[in-house]
């Protein structure tokens, strides 16, 4: 599902930030990437959705290398990805529901379809009731259920969540990570991001570890191993 | 359809959502406008003056009392064949004796000398329009011809060549001031319309960010703005053709009541509203879009 080749990324004029990363992640996966600050762990997802371009190796997402992706197919790879970040980047004058709907306007869905899929999704995260709320009327875990309902709405193949538990007290990051667990079962692959030890100690899945750009260690049902 | 129709609400929502930014971008582009309709009214009015006065041009060749038609015919074809000559009017000796009159009303000596002769001491006359005022002096010297001589009294003309000439200025002036002025409130609102855009994009760029995340392809996100242009170039055309209108049909009768000239306002803009006010909201909506379109190129990268 994702593949990366001997990835580097250079960020001029002096930082390199990845240096030589392979990995492979198979459909249905939950792969958590772990590394301290700076270790280039958003630089990472960023090369999955086409934000930044590897400076040397192959990107491959799906069937699809996106290593030299034009920028007009950018569109077509995001819809097939669902981004979560740590801010949940919610338009503040829309609704709950504006704000998911929006992600299917953009890409040309009919109303129809609109009306149809974001109750749906907002059900799945919890926040069927909310949808006529705006952003700032709601609370950080609620707010990154929208996100997430957001990412889904695409039914997308890959969820990559860079630090999506960042602003959220234990609790709420314990039921987003289940949230996002319980998306994994349906069958999407899911990239976590993250350098919260209780998470990734609790979740019991592949722990992908980076230090200063570099893949450490990757352990199946992984533990949370640096200091 | 759908996306076309999401765009244009977009734009819309964009519109009413900063609305201080349209109102200032809209009062700027109607003050262009206005500009450019108040050169076209000054130019066309001159032109006009120019032509009443060009028109009132006239040389008068008066003949001896008692000259035989057959010799008035021979001058009348004559000058008629003249290709400088556009019309050429046969007058009675009373109506001669009053054209002289008027003509020399200011000249008290020449009014004191016809009392004195008593009577009128005018034949028939010709009264002959040039077309232009520069050929009158030609004609003047080409009815002095040896066979004609004997039977003519005399010749004059009415003198415009002052008015005319400072008329002319006048129009050209206008002309180029008035260009001046347009080319530069345009400059004012390529200006305002770029840094409209650069703040638009700035108020815009989670909104823009989020939208490139969710896969919005990049002409979903220019869509709305250069739309935006074009409606806020139609409302602003609009609202001055409205104004121009109002102000041409108000000030018509003063106008015509004033001028001595044949000039409608009201007319010339009403029967050429659509080819002015159209010619005016492409000029506006191509400049709006171009500055647009550069000012995206340099602060929006999608
Ligand atoms: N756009 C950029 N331009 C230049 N340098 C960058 C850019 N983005 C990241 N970097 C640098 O690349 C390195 C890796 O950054 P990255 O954001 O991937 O780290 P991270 O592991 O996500 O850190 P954190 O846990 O703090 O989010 C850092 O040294 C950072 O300063
Ligand atoms: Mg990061």
């Amino acid at each position: 599902m994702i593949r990366f080749s001997n990835v580097s990324k250079h960020y001029p004029p002096s930082t390199t930030a990845l240096h030589g990363v392979s990995f492979h992640v198979e459909p249905g996966e939950f792969v958590s990437i772990v590394g301290q600050s700076g270790s280039g762990k958003t630089t990472l997802a960023k090369l999955l959705f086409a934000e930044e371009r590897p400076t040397t190796g192959k990107v491959v997402v799906g069937d699809w290398d996106i290593t030299d992706i034009h920028r007009r197919d950018i569109p077509v790879l995001r819809r097939q990805i669902g981004v979560v970040f740590q801010d949940f980047k919610l338009l503040a004058r829309k609704t709950v529901h504006e704000n998911v709907a929006f992600a299917l306007e953009v890409a040309g869905a009919t109303s129809a379809r609109i009306r149809e899929v974001v109750p749906q999704v907002l059900k799945i995260v919890g926040l069927g009731d909310k949808a006529e709320r705006y952003p700032r009327q709601l609370s950080g875990g609620e707010a990154q259920r929208v996100s997430i309902a957001r990412a889904l709405v695409h039914r997308p193949k890959i969820i990559v969540a860079d630090e999506p538990t960042g602003n959220l007290d234990a609790i709420t990051s314990r039921e987003i990570i289940d949230l996002l667990k319980r998306i994994n079962e349906f069958g999407t692959t899911v990239v976590l991001v993250t350098h919260d030890r209780d998470i990734v100690n609790a979740l019991k899945k592949r722990v992908l570890t980076i230090h200063h750009g570099k893949v450490v260690s990757d352990v199946a049902h992984g533990k949370y191993t640096l200091g | 359809m759908r996306t076309f129709a999401r765009i244009i609400r977009f734009s819309l929502q964009s519109i009413w959502r900063n609305l201080w930014l349209s109102f200032v971008t809209l009062t700027i582009f109607a003050l262009t406008l206005v500009i450019v309709n108040v050169v076209l009214f000054l130019h066309m009015t001159a032109n006009a003056a120019l032509r009443s006065v060009e028109d009132k041009v006239q040389v008068a060749v008066y003949f001896n009392p008692g000259t035989s038609p057959e010799m008035e015919a021979s001058v009348r074809g004559y000058v008629l064949g003249l290709p400088q000559v556009k019309t050429v009017d046969a007058i009675t000796a009373d109506e001669a004796l009053a054209t002289f009159k008027t003509r020399h009303a200011s000249d008290a000596s020449v009014l004191a000398a016809l009392d004195e002769v008593g009577g009128n001491p005018f034949g028939d006359a010709l009264v002959i329009s040039a077309r232009s005022p520069d050929d009158f002096a030609f004609i003047l010297e080409a009815v002095k011809r040896p066979e004609y001589v004997g039977s003519i009294k005399e010749t004059d003309y009415t003198d415009y060549k002052d008015v005319i000439a400072r008329l002319s200025l006048f129009s050209e002036r206008i002309r180029w001031s008035g260009l001046a002025l347009a080319a530069f409130f345009a400059l004012i609102s390529v200006m305002i319309i770029f840094n409209s855009i650069r703040i638009a994009i700035y108020v815009h760029r989670d909104e823009i960010a989020i939208m490139k995340l969710v896969g919005a392809h990049d002409w979903f996100v220019r869509a709305p703005f250069l739309l935006e242009i074009v409606f806020l170039s139609c409302i602003a055309t609009a609202a001055v053709a409205g104004v121009v209108l109002a102000t041409a049909h108000s000030i018509d009768g003063w106008f015509l009541r004033y001028i001595e000239a044949d000039i409608s306002v009201w007319h010339y803009f009403s029967a050429n509203a659509f080819t002015i006010f159209g010619a005016e909201f492409l000029a506006l909506s191509i400049l709006g879009l171009l500055t647009t379109y550069v000012a995206m190129r340099r602060h929006l990268r999608v």
